[in-house]
């Protein structure tokens, strides 16, 4: 078992990123080497300048908005959720004090935003389960969402255990020598990692975070990087 | 189908993935949200009508041959290989889709249907499966474009008899000469369609505004836009654009025609002229105090159909407003916001299909003769030659009991000598 613990712990981590890393800018690359638009693929009678626009139209979906407001409840929850667990997941490396502007403790929200993130994830799958939703959906659609709905949870619930009930065998300290010394590649396991009554979870949720990330650069999450310039074109 | 031919349709199809439709392609998160957006889905609630529908079915084909996923594990984006069926299965989408891009004010991303919608019809043409009557039309035009001479003289003839029927309604507008072609040194080319009602009221404006014009001798329509051929595309476009640069002129003003002018605004390239459609051209004159209309003309209430391509895709909103201002006494709005204006349902080549496509069209539009009966106007009018038969089929099948105009005839009919 100590053995599966550190190859998904270690190896498999180097090897997430690594892939999600050189695949994004590879497929990034393909795609700017081609030829750009001759012409203009502009929708008329939207005033905001280019950029602005597209930035606006990226982060906020005004679109979706306006033509599924319940959607974009979610979406925004979604979305807002993921930039605090990733900012939660920079202060399991070390303390920032510029996210501790507000003063709380690792992860940001008590629990309540794995939570958010948790319910919109099951909004996002059950409703690819009614027509006509079903009928646009492709498997990568339901795999990419049990995928993440697996990460967020065994995250989630280590989350909440510390938060809600106490738990305290794996500390934040744990986390921190843990994921520091994979940042300066000097790998080195905790003993409360690896041993303690909630590190089959840990390895759970870095299992799926690792297919996760390899799974990336090949699937319609780039739209993380493409959202952008997508909507630049509609902008003019 | 053989592998060669497969070979070949793959080709076409990589030399469609440009920046922006590798952008197109790479970014749907099949959200559904522009589920609503199709006046098709509206009138018609199958998904086979949902723009994203539409657009994977292009890209199940991309998946397959352009992507690592479609190599090693097609099952997870449902790639689909390149055969007979899936080239029906293209014809239905191509032909089903009018290219009006309601759908990418909707997307959250402004994915372009109608240009993902362009591999499809490219595919079609290649393995020629494409309706046949937009090919032979659109090489009507490029062959006219080659063997001018040949036609020129019965050109000529027809237009003296049209400037018999100009002179007489508006003798006193009429110039020394009534319907000038082929005119060295003129300012500004009029492109206009085959028919006295695309040539006869704007000789009738451009006279009344002693614009130094010329009519071209080529019709406006792009046939190889319909059918979805660059290559036909840019022949028929450079036949204007050469008559443009032999005559000098520094404007070319396209007629009411949506898929002509956008193609020779934004597919032309930099040129020595700027492109203007005939709405904007009508607007400046009024504007500059050329031309006055007389509203009295027009007393009913109207409504003023807003041509996708003119329109959302080309930005020409706020001159036929203008226009209409001096027109009409009561002129009521289609949409509050023309950008979400339902698409007539006649354009991407099907009202050219004729009886073939007349059914389709019209129950694929229901929502859009709503939309006109909800304004209780009694004139519907509008600036797009296909937009014009569609309605007055709409008109027609759902009794909706209009008078249906193109902008520019009542332009004329209201001119104040």
């Amino acid at each position: 078992m100590e053995t599966i613990y550190y190859l998904v712990l270690v190896p498999m981590v180097y090897g997430a990123f690594v892939v999600f890393g050189l695949g994004s800018v590879l497929r990034l690359a393909a795609l700017w080497r081609r030829p750009p638009q001759p012409s203009t693929l502009r929708i008329h009678a939207r005033r905001a300048p280019g950029w602005l626009g597209a930035l606006a139209d990226s982060f906020l979906l005004p679109t979706v908005r306006r033509h599924n407001p319940l959607l974009w409840v979610f979406l925004m929850i979604f979305h807002v959720c993921l930039l605090l667990l990733i900012l939660g997941h920079l202060e399991l490396f070390k303390r920032f004090e510029v996210l501790q502007v507000i003063e709380h403790q690792v992860f940001l929200g008590r629990g309540l935003v794995g939570l958010a993130l948790t319910l919109a994830l099951l909004f996002f799958l059950f409703r690819r389960f009614v027509s006509p939703n079903r009928d646009l959906s492709v498997p990568e659609d339901y795999y990419l969402l049990i995928l993440l709905l697996l990460t967020v949870l065994f995250g989630s619930q280590m989350d909440w255990a510390r938060s809600w009930y106490g738990y305290g065998e794996l500390t934040v300290e744990d986390y921190r020598a843990y994921l520091m010394s994979l940042v300066l590649l000097k790998p080195q396991l905790p003993s409360a990692v690896t041993g303690s009554g909630h590190s089959f979870m840990l390895v759970l949720h870095v299992f799926f975070a690792n297919l996760f990330l390899i799974f990336f650069p090949f699937s319609k999450i780039m739209h993380a990087f493409l959202a952008l310039p997508v909507n630049k074109l509609r902008r003019g | 189908m053989d592998e060669k031919t497969r070979q070949d349709l793959l080709k076409l199809f990589e030399g469609k993935l440009n920046q922006a439709m590798r952008l197109y392609l790479e970014t749907c998160s099949r959200c559904g949200v522009c589920t609503e957006a199709c006046h098709v889905y509206a009138s018609m609630p199958q998904a086979k009508y949902i723009a994203a529908y539409r657009a994977e079915i292009v890209r199940r084909i991309y998946k397959k041959y352009f992507k690592s996923q479609g190599r090693f594990w097609p099952s997870l984006g449902q790639s689909k290989d390149l055969t007979e069926m899936a080239l029906e299965e293209l014809y239905e989408a191509a032909y089903s889709c009018t290219g009006c891009r309601r759908c990418m004010v909707y997307c959250p991303f402004g994915i372009d249907t109608q240009m993902i919608m362009s591999i499809a019809k490219l595919l079609l043409v290649g393995a020629h499966a494409e309706p046949e009557i937009l090919t032979m039309l659109a090489d009507t035009s490029i062959a006219k474009g080659e063997s001018l001479e040949i036609f020129r003289e019965g050109f000529l003839a027809g237009i003296k008899r049209l400037e018999a029927e100009v002179v007489a309604k508006w003798q006193s507008q009429a110039g020394d000469t009534v319907i000038p072609v082929d005119k060295q040194g003129a300012d500004l080319l009029y492109v206009a369609l085959a028919g006295a009602h695309s040539i006869i009221p704007a000789a009738a404006v451009f006279n009344a505004a002693r614009e130094n014009w010329t009519l071209s001798f080529f019709e406006a329509v792009n046939f190889g836009a319909f059918v979805g051929d660059p290559t036909r595309t840019k022949l028929i476009l450079e036949r204007i654009v050469g008559e443009a640069k032999r005559l000098g002129v520094k404007e070319v003003c396209i007629c009411e025609c949506g898929t002509a002018f956008r193609v020779m605004k934004q597919l032309s390239g930099p040129q020595p002229f700027q492109v203007s459609s005939i709405t904007q051209v009508h607007a400046r004159y009024i504007r500059e105090g050329r031309i006055k209309l007389d509203p009295s003309k027009n007393p009913e209430p109207l409504t003023y159909h807003d041509p996708c391509q003119i329109a959302r895709n080309a930005g020409v909103i706020d001159e036929p407003r203008y226009i209409l201002q001096h027109l009409a006494s009561d002129y009521r709005e289609l949409a509050p916001e023309p950008i979400y204006n339902w698409c007539c349902g006649g354009g991407g080549g099907l009202v050219a299909l004729g009886e073939e496509t007349l059914d389709f069209r019209m129950k694929s539009s229901r929502v859009k003769a709503e939309q006109v009966r909800k304004t209780g106007a009694k004139t519907l009018c509008t600036a797009c030659e296909n937009c014009h038969t569609q309605l007055s089929d709409l008109n027609q099948h759902y009794q909706l009991g209009l008078e249906v105009k193109f902008l520019s005839s009542m332009v004329a009919e209201a001119l104040v000598p």
